[in-house]
């Protein structure tokens, strides 16, 4: 029940910050992929390089110890995100900008979004048996991280992520961006 | 006080905030509850429920009863607080609003059919869902929560999920990307 508690609070503040960071508009979802506005780019780069930190610090002092590391099986993790890719594109959102989109009023995503979402479930859930097996036996390494992968210390890899994070952040604010020739942006 | 009533009124946030305190917040649900923040997980749960109401012999699967079983789960629990978060993020910039189309730039780029919007808006989904379901987890999921344990899987979901929007998106847009 704590549990559950500590779940909602998560979500509502997650939901949140992914309407302030504008996340939940199409034009914000799709201009990425345009290399137009970079927002959603720039939130998951500090999102991640935060965390990074936070979890290998906890870790290393022994607060903490960390969940299954989602597998790896190279053939679906790429698929899959070649597919997914094309969703976003599309539509303009994924499952948690949905989420949170549908929250602030939008029908599109309250209706046929979220529709949508849960027949994709029914129908993964339902050729589970016969597409999931197959596609991660291909190229599988496992829960491993790439630190284990790679064998090298993890740190080098997060301030090798940081500090590509930074470097990119400077050169998208600095004039390395296209310019939008649209008519309906800003 | 004031610069922080100021910082919820405003209407959107710098990505580098908003990016770092959702790192916070896959920490955590880390830290919190020794789980992974994700989005798509609890749409399973949510189609095993009702999926077992309307069929139940289909549904009653090894998936459906073990792997993303039917049932209200931690993160459909998250699915919920995301949902009103959008709401008060709204709220809080006094943006709510109803309505069945977005912004301007989707009828610049399909027109103002609201049948074709739904449309699209419906398929996007269903695809989005099952993608992320091959992958094993969705932008949230998989990238950040995936990336933030450094897992080799969440790099290559985002590479492909770059790879094909910029093209998917080249190819709605042509002369006007």
């Amino acid at each position: 029940m704590d549990n559950l508690l500590i779940a909602l609070v998560l979500g509502l503040v997650f939901g949140f910050l992914l309407n302030k960071a504008g996340l939940t508009s199409y034009h914000k979802i799709v201009n990425v992929f345009r290399l137009t506005d970079m927002a959603v780019l720039k939130f998951m780069m500090s999102g991640l390089a935060v965390a990074m930190i936070g979890l290998y610090a906890m870790r290393g002092l022994g607060w903490i110890t960390f969940p299954a590391v989602p597998a790896t099986y190279v053939v679906g993790n790429l698929l899959g995100g070649l597919i997914f890719g094309v969703g976003m594109a599309v539509s303009g959102y994924c499952p948690g900008t949905c989420v949170a989109g549908a929250g602030e009023g939008k029908i599109d995503y309250l209706i046929p979004g979220i529709l949508g979402f849960l027949t994709g479930a029914a129908a993964f859930g339902l050729t589970y048996e016969t597409v999931f097996p197959q596609i991660s036996r291909l190229a599988a390494f496992g829960n491993v991280t790439l630190g284990q992968l790679w064998n090298v210390n993890s740190w080098l890899l997060i301030g090798v992520f940081a500090v590509m994070s930074l470097f990119l952040f400077y050169l998208i604010d600095h004039g390395l961006i296209r310019k939008d020739r649209l008519t309906s942006t800003q | 006080m004031d610069r922080i009533r100021k910082l919820f009124a405003q209407e959107t946030w710098s990505p580098y905030l908003a990016g770092g305190l959702l790192g916070v917040v896959g920490l955590l649900a880390v830290g919190l509850s020794n789980h992974l923040l994700g989005a798509s997980g609890g749409f399973e749960n949510v189609a095993g429920i009702l999926g077992k109401a309307v069929a139940p012999g289909a549904f009653d699967n090894m998936y459906f009863n073990f792997v993303m079983p039917a049932a209200i789960t931690w993160n459909v629990v998250l699915l919920v607080g995301i949902f009103f978060g959008g709401t008060l993020g709204a709220l809080s910039a006094k943006t709510f609003r109803w309505r069945s189309m977005p912004d301007k730039q989707w009828i610049e780029a399909f027109g103002p059919s609201r049948a074709k919007r739904w449309a699209f808006a419906f398929m996007g989904g269903a695809v989005l869902q099952y993608a992320a379901g091959i992958a094993g987890g969705c932008t949230s999921g998989l990238a950040i929560s995936g990336g933030m344990l450094l897992a080799p899987a969440a790099f290559l979901f985002i590479a492909g999920m770059f790879g094909s929007g910029i093209l998917t998106a080249l190819i709605i847009y042509r002369a006007r990307y």
